[in-house]
């Protein structure tokens, strides 16, 4: 697949499922979601990766408060309000709070149209990191597709829980029928992107190649290579420098 | 966080402490010091600090061990954000595994433990 993704600058070889789901998710990131152009999906995700030199977001990161005011590093392809979204996201996620999330939405940015973004700016976050742990540029991001948003959002999705509308599992039929999988425990990070069902299924493969099936989550005995331990030690620390108490 | 049930499971007494970071020994886990100074810069600015802990860790992992450990910090780096931007509260099978680590750990003073009640 030509989508630009070369691992050749690892020196490693990457295996197969883990290539894999990283082109379903690019080809996933270009094209139109339920509230978001392709082009805008793709401009969020080149917006996410402005976080790390923005001089606000650093600012932001050492301050004790954090609304310290003024511009992100942006390009202008995205409100400004959309950009401080994505940016808080991607670069100080531990400090997000219910107050913050209830002002964004209050603010105009309909609740799918954010799960959507967050959605976007987890995954490129996360396969951003793995690329420069192996010593490789991030991927350069595809070219987007065509065509105005779906404007689809499942009617299964209800409060209650967390601070977005989510599936529950006894929910998920119809067209969703397939997005929990056949295991008996569905972990609340596999529902928390359900309001915009095609971030699950992409979430799930990309999570099932980087880490675990989510059906072997909760097993302690679950492993590939390393061993468990080493995994979960990895996990943990890059969770408490994130401050994520999940 | 299955630290403790998978360190249990593997008979080893794995140092709990090893999550907060800047540790000097293995606590417990094979190369455990190596993977924390490689995660610690993976998520930090510093590239040439990275460049060494990465030539560190290869020399005592596998390739495929070494990938692994890439897509591990790259997973949680996603399950981070969505945990974190979605509010989602932990689960309570999850909660039971790893809930006298979590209060060893003191991991209620993250922000984001105020989506968990009780936590």
């Amino acid at each position: 697949m030509n989508d630009g993704i070369d691992y050749s600058a690892a020196g490693v070889l990457v295996r197969g499922d883990i290539r894999a789901a990283h082109h379903a998710l690019w080809e996933h990131l270009r094209a139109p979601g339920p509230c978001w152009t392709g082009a805008q999906r793709i401009a969020i995700a080149r917006a996410s990766r402005r976080a790390a030199g923005c001089a606000l977001c650093a600012t932001r990161r050492v301050s004790l408060a954090a609304g310290v005011a003024g511009e992100h590093d942006g390009d202008g392809a995205l409100p400004a309000d959309v950009v401080d979204v994505i940016h808080r996201v991607r670069a100080d996620p531990g400090r997000l709070s219910r107050a913050w999330f209830d002002a964004v939405i209050g603010g105009g940015l309909a609740v799918t149209a954010y799960v959507e973004l967050v959605g976007i700016v987890a995954m490129v976050a996360g396969v951003d990191c793995f690329a420069r742990a192996l010593g490789m540029p991030p991927f350069p991001l595809p070219e987007p597709l065509p065509g105005p948003p779906t404007g689809q959002r499942p009617a299964a999705a209800k409060p209650g829980g967390a601070w977005v509308p989510m599936i529950a599992p006894e929910d998920a039929v119809g067209a969703e029928a397939d997005l929990y999988g056949d295991g008996a425990f569905v972990p609340n990070i596999v529902r928390a992107l359900s309001l915009v069902p095609d971030h699950v299924r992409v979430l799930r493969r990309l999570s099932a190649a980087h880490y675990l099936p989510v059906e072997q989550i909760a097993d302690p005995a679950a492993r590939r290579t390393l061993d468990r331990t080493q995994t979960e030690l990895v996990a943990a620390r890059v969770s408490a420098l994130n401050q994520c108490f999940y | 966080m299955l630290l403790r049930a998978s360190s249990e499971l593997e008979g080893r007494a794995v140092e709990l402490a090893a999550v907060g970071g800047g540790i000097a020994s293995d606590a417990g886990v094979e190369h455990g010091a190596r993977l924390v100074a490689f995660t610690e810069a993976v998520m930090g600015l510093d590239d040439a600090a990275l460049r060494r802990e990465r030539a560190a860790l290869r020399r005592v992992l596998s390739p495929e061990r070494f990938v692994e450990v890439a897509a591990v910090i790259g997973a949680f780096n996603t399950v981070d954000r969505v945990a974190d931007a979605t509010g989602i509260p932990l689960d309570e099978t999850l909660a039971a595994m790893s809930g006298d680590v979590r209060r060893e750990l003191g991991l209620a003073r993250f922000a984001s433990s105020a989506n968990t009640p009780g936590a």
